[in-house]
């Protein structure tokens, strides 16, 4: 009788192909967001491009209303209004990307720094903490944080990274509270495992698998949060459809298309991105996240 | 009970506390350690009289803060009525359709809506305004003297419906989650095989077995829905919101506390409201 045994190659081969099928739903939606990436960041990062000289208007003014030629019309100078949205929105997709990464960091890091106790209340303090700042609205502390430090985006950066990572503390609590509960960290301690060992095999890959989802889902809500705050002036002067609509409106009489149009763009990309997002959570069976913003 | 709404209100008291102490943390911080303001929280230079930008009558403090609330306060309601009446109703239907997958169904639309920039909307709502119905389009352009004020009802709608979209489609998600997870216990598939019928489960057992669990659902949205009122800005609506970020924008104290102070105030009363309730139906509760 020959040795059945498999070489570890196939194994790991195995392992590694049954994985990518598992994942097959979360690997498709890839392809949707490069797609999306891939069009948004085609024209390169034009973080020199500032809002308030391309909106001003000359004395004869050579703007266009849409047509086949410029969707979305021209500005005061020329310019085309598509593609200023189109760099305008790759700029506000890196910061909310920049943003919610760095957020989700920063929540595990806080985070971790109390799992390894095995107390029953190791997470009391965070929570009494999270309780407390729940009162103040997200988007006060930023519009606060942004303004009071001079109105810069990396100003806006760091709001958005410390509130995310705030309200994102309690829900990882949770979900290692109930990670303790499964039947195999249960086994793992009966075993003898380490709490080490139990915390890192056994709870933080299914938070981790988790945080995805979560990655996914608040993308689309930072981007709208951080077009609110270039609306209002407080992420400095650079490209962003919330200062081009801003600058638009006091053109509404002689070029209303200004404000509009960047707003339209702006509305399907997050729409694309919520869509996106809510997929990639229900594959990864995040579960409702708490509205941040 | 009393004792339960003792216990609570101390707690929200010290949480409100805590609140404001960050608040002033996060003032200091942002105003004279990061930026280049030399005016401390703690100075009483800093606060001064309401700056004519903020208001031209020539109020007081207390009269600015009780104008801006008087102006905020339809919003907020507006805004309320929506999130609890469909928020609730929704969602109880979701979970009782929910072989039609009907809580994503009905949660689609606010979700959609949500995805629209709010201060686009509202900026869009003056632009439609202006030129179609050929009327002043954002909300500081007409004032009513005479007869019913229809006009600033209509502001305030066009300020709540940005604001509560998404807050809408989260709470039909989350009531219909809920129910969902109450559904799967196994008691229910012990109910259906000794013969009830599926509407004697749903709301003769599981609604009511999960009325605590959907009672501490009522707050999760309030901090969103007062952050929203910062739309009010782009609008030019004169309340709440807009007196944060003007203040912000002027680098006004007085304005900032007040205003921020107000949202907490909000919060806190829900977040008190909610905790006695949840705590009365079931004492041994923890959130």
């Amino acid at each position: 009788m020959t040795n059945r045994r498999q070489s570890k190659v196939t194994r790991t081969t195995r392992s590694f192909l049954a994985r990518l099928w598992q994942m097959r739903r979360v690997l498709l939606l890839i392809i949707p967001y490069l797609i999306l990436f891939g069009w948004l960041f085609s024209g390169g990062s034009r973080m020199d491009v500032r809002p308030g000289e391309i909106y001003a208007v000359p004395g004869n003014p050579a703007w266009e209303s849409p047509d086949k030629e410029h969707w979305f019309g021209t500005t005061g100078n020329g310019a085309d209004l598509f593609e200023l949205s189109r760099l305008a929105m790759a700029s506000s997709v890196s910061v909310a990307v920049v943003s919610v990464s760095l957020g989700i960091g920063l929540a595990l890091l806080v985070t971790m720094l109390f799992v390894f106790d095995g107390g029953k209340k190791r997470f009391e303090m965070l929570n009494a903490a999270s309780r407390a700042g729940f009162l103040m609205p997200s988007m006060a502390v930023l519009v606060i944080f942004t303004g009071g430090s001079g109105g810069s985006l990396v100003m806006a950066i760091s709001g958005l990274i410390f509130v995310i990572a705030f309200h994102l503390c309690p829900v990882l609590t949770a979900w290692f509270d109930e990670g303790e509960g499964g039947f195999d960290v249960l086994a793992s301690y009966a075993l003898g495992l380490t709490r080490r060992e139990i915390v890192m095999n056994r709870i933080l890959p299914k938070v981790l698998r988790r945080l995805i989802g979560v990655f996914a889902v608040l993308v689309p809500v930072v981007v709208l949060v951080e077009m609110a705050l270039s609306f209002m002036g407080l992420t400095g002067d650079r490209l962003s459809c919330g200062a081009m609509i801003a600058y638009g409106q006091v053109l509404i009489i002689e070029a209303p298309w200004m404000a509009i149009y960047p707003g339209i763009l702006a509305s399907l990309v997050v729409m694309v991105l919520s869509l996106l997002g809510w997929r990639v959570s229900a594959a990864l069976r995040t579960g409702n996240i708490p509205g941040i913003f | 009970m009393v004792r339960i709404f003792f216990h609570r209100l101390v707690v929200a008291l010290i949480r409100f506390g805590a609140a404001g102490m960050a608040l002033l943390v996060l003032i200091e911080l942002s105003f004279c350690v990061i930026g280049d303001s030399d005016r401390h929280v703690w100075l009483r230079d800093s606060y001064g009289p309401v700056p004519a930008e903020l208001s031209d009558k020539g109020v007081s403090w207390g009269g600015l803060v009780h104008d801006r609330m008087s102006a905020t306060l339809p919003v907020l309601g507006l805004c309320l009525s929506g999130v609890f009446l469909v928020g609730y109703n929704w969602g109880v239907l979701g979970a009782r359709l929910r072989r039609f997958h009907a809580a994503r169904l009905l949660s689609a639309a606010f979700s959609a809506f949500a995805c629209l920039p709010g201060f686009w909307f509202v900026v869009m709502v003056a632009i439609y305004s202006y030129f179609h119905w050929q009327r002043p389009g954002f909300a500081n352009d007409v004032v009513v003297e005479e007869g019913p004020d229809l006009l600033s009802w209509w502001n305030a709608c066009i300020l709540a419906l940005p604001a509560m979209a998404a807050a809408v489609g989260w709470q039909i998600r989350a009531v219909s989650g809920v129910l969902e997870r109450e559904l799967s216990r196994p008691y229910v598939r012990g109910l259906f095989a000794s013969g009830y019928s599926d509407e004697d489960i749903f709301y003769s057992n599981v609604f009511r077995r999960s009325l605590p669990s959907l009672l501490a659902l009522s707050d999760r949205t309030i901090p969103a829905l007062t952050g929203s009122l910062i739309f009010e800005y782009a609008f030019r609506y004169p309340g709440m919101g807009s007196l944060l970020v003007e203040s912000v924008l002027l680098q006004n104290y007085g304005g900032i506390i007040a205003s921020s102070l107000w949202m907490m105030g909000w919060v806190s009363i829900f977040v008190l409201i909610k905790d006695c309730t949840v705590r009365f139906l079931k004492p041994d509760w923890t959130s």
